[in-house]
C-alpha cells in the first residue's frame, strides 16, 4: 500500500512542477493527435455521409473496409508508413521518418475510418422522412451531404472524439513511426512506455493521469454538448 | 413540361408490385392519384420525384408524405435550397398557410398540422415546372382545408401537378384528372367528373364511393346554405362559396333518394330534381341508378329490393331527392 501512496506523491510532484520536458511531450502529444484528428474529420466525414446516405455500387465493400479499418492495429498503420517512408521506400526521399509529420500521417490512418464509420451509422440512423425530404429539396449532391452531416451532428461530433480518443491513446503506430526520440518526436504513451521500462513508476502514472484527464476533458466537453442539445 | 412514368415495375412491400406501363402528366393540368392505402400511390410520388429510382429524373417539387423538419428554426428547413426568390415566395406561402408565425420554432415544437403546412409551403415554392403532393391536406383542420386548397391551387396553376389523397371532396375541389390506383396499377384515369360520375367498375366505385359532382356558379346564399345554378336546375348545399364564384357540388350516389314519377309529394329533402332513367347497374351488393337531369346526369345507390319496387327501367320517369346537409358546394 505505501509503494502505491508513494508513486501516487511522486505522480503529483511531477505534475505541479510542469517540467519542460514534460511540456514538450504534453504539447507534441496534443499537437500530433489533434492534427490527426482533424485530418481524419475531413476525409472520415464526408466519406461517411456517402457511405450513409449514398445509393451507389461498391458500398457495401467500401463499408467492410472502414469496418476493418476501425479495428485496425495500430502497429499495423505505423509499419505501413514506416515502409513507405523508409529510405528506401517510395516516399523515403522526403526524409519524414522519424518526424512529428510521420506520426501524424500514421495517426491519421487510424483517425479517417473512425470518423467514417461513425459518421455513416449516425447518417444511416437519421429517420427515413429526413433522407427523403433531402433528396426532395433539390440540392447538389455536395449541399445535400452538409444538411445530413447538420442532421447528424452528435453522431459526427461523436466520431471526431472517437477518433481523438483512439490516436491520443495509442502507442503502436507513434512508436514505430516516431522512433520515440526525445525532444523531437516522443508523445504521452510512448513516454508512458519508457518510464514504465526504467521503473520510473512515478513518471508513468503522472503521465498516464494526465492522459487519462485529456480523454476526460475531451468526452467531458462532448457529452455536455449533446445533453445540451437533446 | 409534360411528364411521364413509364415501364415501372417495382416492389411496394407486403408482396406487392407497382406496375405501371404509361403515366402521362400534362402541363397545366392537376391530376388527382386516388386509391386505398398500400394501393401504391406514394410509391408512384416517390418514383416521380426522384426518391425512388426509375423515375423521369427531372427536378420536381415534392412533398413527401410525412414532411421532416430539420434541426434549427423552422424557418431553415423553409428556406434550405431556395434561392431570394424562392425564399420570398416560400414566407409568402408559409404566412398564407397560417405558419408564419412558428418560423422561429423548432421542430419537436411543431404539430403534425404545422409540419405539413410548412412542407407545402417549401415544397410550392421552388421554380420546378412539376409538383407532386403526397397526402398535402391531410392533419389539417376542416376549416382550414378550403383555404389551404385555394392556396394550393393557385401556386400550382399551369404546372404539371400530381396530388395524391383518399379524399372525393379535395379530388372534386382541386384535380382536373384523376387516377384511381389499385393494388399497383391504374384502374381507371379521366377527367375527375367523369371517373367520379362514372366508375369504370365495381372496385373503383368501391373505392371512390360513387358521387355526384355538378359543376355551376353559386347564384345565391343565406348562412351557410349555398344555392348553385347547375345549368339544369338549383342546386343546395351546405359551404362558404362566395356568391358569383364557380364552384362545384359534390354528394354521393348513396344519398340520393328516388321516387317513381315526377310528382313526389313533399319532404324536408330542399333538392328535388325530375328526370328520367338512363341506365341501371349492379355495383357490390347495391344498384347504380343513372339519371338524365335535363343536361345533366346524376347517379343514385339503391339496394336491390328498392330497384325493384320501384320498377325502375331505361326511360323510366323518376324524381330525384338530396338534402342540402349531404351536398357540399366548394369553391373551383
Amino acid at each position: 500500500m505505501g509503494f502505491l501512496i508513494d508513486m501516487l506523491r511522486e505522480a503529483w510532484d511531477l505534475l505541479t512542477s510542469f517540467d519542460p520536458e514534460f511540456r514538450s511531450i504534453l504539447w507534441l502529444t496534443l499537437l500530433v493527435s489533434g492534427a490527426a484528428t482533424a485530418i481524419g474529420v475531413v476525409v472520415g466525414v464526408p466519406l461517411g455521409v456517402a457511405l450513409g446516405a449514398g445509393r451507389f455500387r461498391g458500398r457495401g465493400a467500401a463499408m467492410a473496409l472502414v469496418n476493418t479499418g476501425m479495428g485496425m492495429p495500430p502497429v499495423l498503420a505505423g509499419l505501413v508508413l514506416l515502409l513507405l517512408l523508409w529510405n528506401d521506400g517510395p516516399l523515403g526521399a522526403w526524409g519524414l521518418l522519424f518526424t512529428p509529420i510521420a506520426m501524424i500521417a500514421a495517426q491519421a490512418l487510424l483517425a479517417i475510418p473512425i470518423a467514417a464509420g461513425v459518421t455513416a451509422g449516425a447518417v444511416r440512423g437519421l429517420p427515413p422522412e429526413a433522407h427523403e425530404q433531402v433528396r426532395a429539396l433539390q440540392l447538389g449532391r455536395w449541399a445535400r451531404g452538409v444538411v445530413l452531416a447538420r442532421e447528424a451532428w452528435p453522431g459526427v461530433a461523436a466520431g471526431a472524439a472517437a477518433a481523438f480518443g483512439r490516436v491520443v491513446s495509442e502507442v503502436g503506430a507513434v512508436l514505430v513511426v516516431g522512433g520515440n526520440i526525445e525532444g523531437e518526436t516522443r508523445v504521452l504513451t510512448t513516454a508512458i512506455v519508457q518510464e514504465a521500462r526504467r521503473a520510473d513508476f512515478g513518471a508513468a502514472l503522472a503521465l498516464g493521469i494526465v492522459l487519462l484527464v485529456l480523454a476526460l476533458t475531451v468526452n467531458a466537453f462532448l457529452t455536455w454538448f449533446q445533453l445540451r442539445e437533446a | 413540361m409534360k411528364v411521364a412514368i413509364t415501364g415501372v415495375d417495382r416492389d411496394i412491400g407486403a408482396g406487392r408490385r407497382l406496375v405501371i406501363d404509361r403515366l402521362e402528366f400534362e402541363p397545366a393540368t392537376t391530376t388527382v392519384l386516388f386509391g386505398p392505402n398500400g394501393a401504391g400511390k406514394s410509391s408512384l410520388v416517390r418514383i416521380l420525384s426522384g426518391t425512388l429510382p426509375g423515375g423521369p429524373g427531372i427536378p420536381v417539387a415534392y412533398l413527401p408524405q410525412r414532411p421532416y423538419v430539420f434541426r434549427g428554426p423552422a424557418r431553415r428547413s423553409l428556406l434550405l435550397g431556395l434561392d431570394d426568390d424562392g425564399g420570398s415566395r416560400a414566407v409568402e406561402l408559409a404566412e398564407r398557410l397560417g405558419v408564419a408565425g412558428i418560423l422561429g420554432r423548432r421542430a419537436r415544437e411543431l404539430s403534425g398540422g404545422e409540419r405539413r403546412r410548412l412542407g407545402l409551403a417549401r415544397a410550392l415554392a421552388g421554380p420546378e415546372r412539376v409538383v407532386a403532393l403526397d397526402e398535402p391536406f391531410s392533419d389539417i383542420d376542416v376549416v382550414d382545408r378550403a383555404d389551404v386548397r385555394s392556396t394550393v391551387a393557385e401556386a400550382i396553376a399551369g404546372r404539371a401537378a400530381v396530388i395524391v389523397t383518399h379524399d372525393r371532396d379535395d379530388a372534386a375541389a382541386i384535380g382536373d384528372r384523376l387516377v384511381v390506383l389499385v393494388a399497383g396499377s391504374v384502374r381507371q384515369a379521366g377527367p375527375v367528373a367523369e371517373v367520379l360520375a362514372l366508375p369504370a367498375d365495381e372496385i373503383v366505385a368501391g373505392v371512390l364511393g360513387a358521387a355526384n359532382l355538378i359543376p355551376g356558379t353559386v347564384q345565391d346564399r343565406a348562412d351557410r346554405l349555398v344555392g348553385l345554378d347547375a345549368g339544369f336546375g338549383v342546386v343546395w348545399g351546405m359551404g362558404d362559396a362566395p356568391r358569383g364564384s364557380s364552384a362545384v357540388a359534390v354528394f354521393g350516389a348513396e344519398t340520393v333518394t328516388v321516387y317513381r314519377g315526377h310528382d313526389a309529394g313533399t319532404g324536408s329533402a330542399r333538392n328535388r330534381w325530375a328526370g328520367v332513367v338512363e341506365a341501371t347497374r349492379p355495383v357490390g351488393r347495391l344498384i347504380e341508378v343513372a339519371v338524365e337531369v335535363g343536361t345533366g346526369r346524376l347517379v343514385a345507390l339503391l339496394t336491390p329490393g328498392s330497384s325493384d319496387a320501384l320498377d325502375l327501367h331505361e326511360g323510366a320517369e323518376v324524381t330525384l331527392a338530396a338534402k342540402a346537409t349531404a351536398v357540399r358546394i366548394m369553391v373551383r
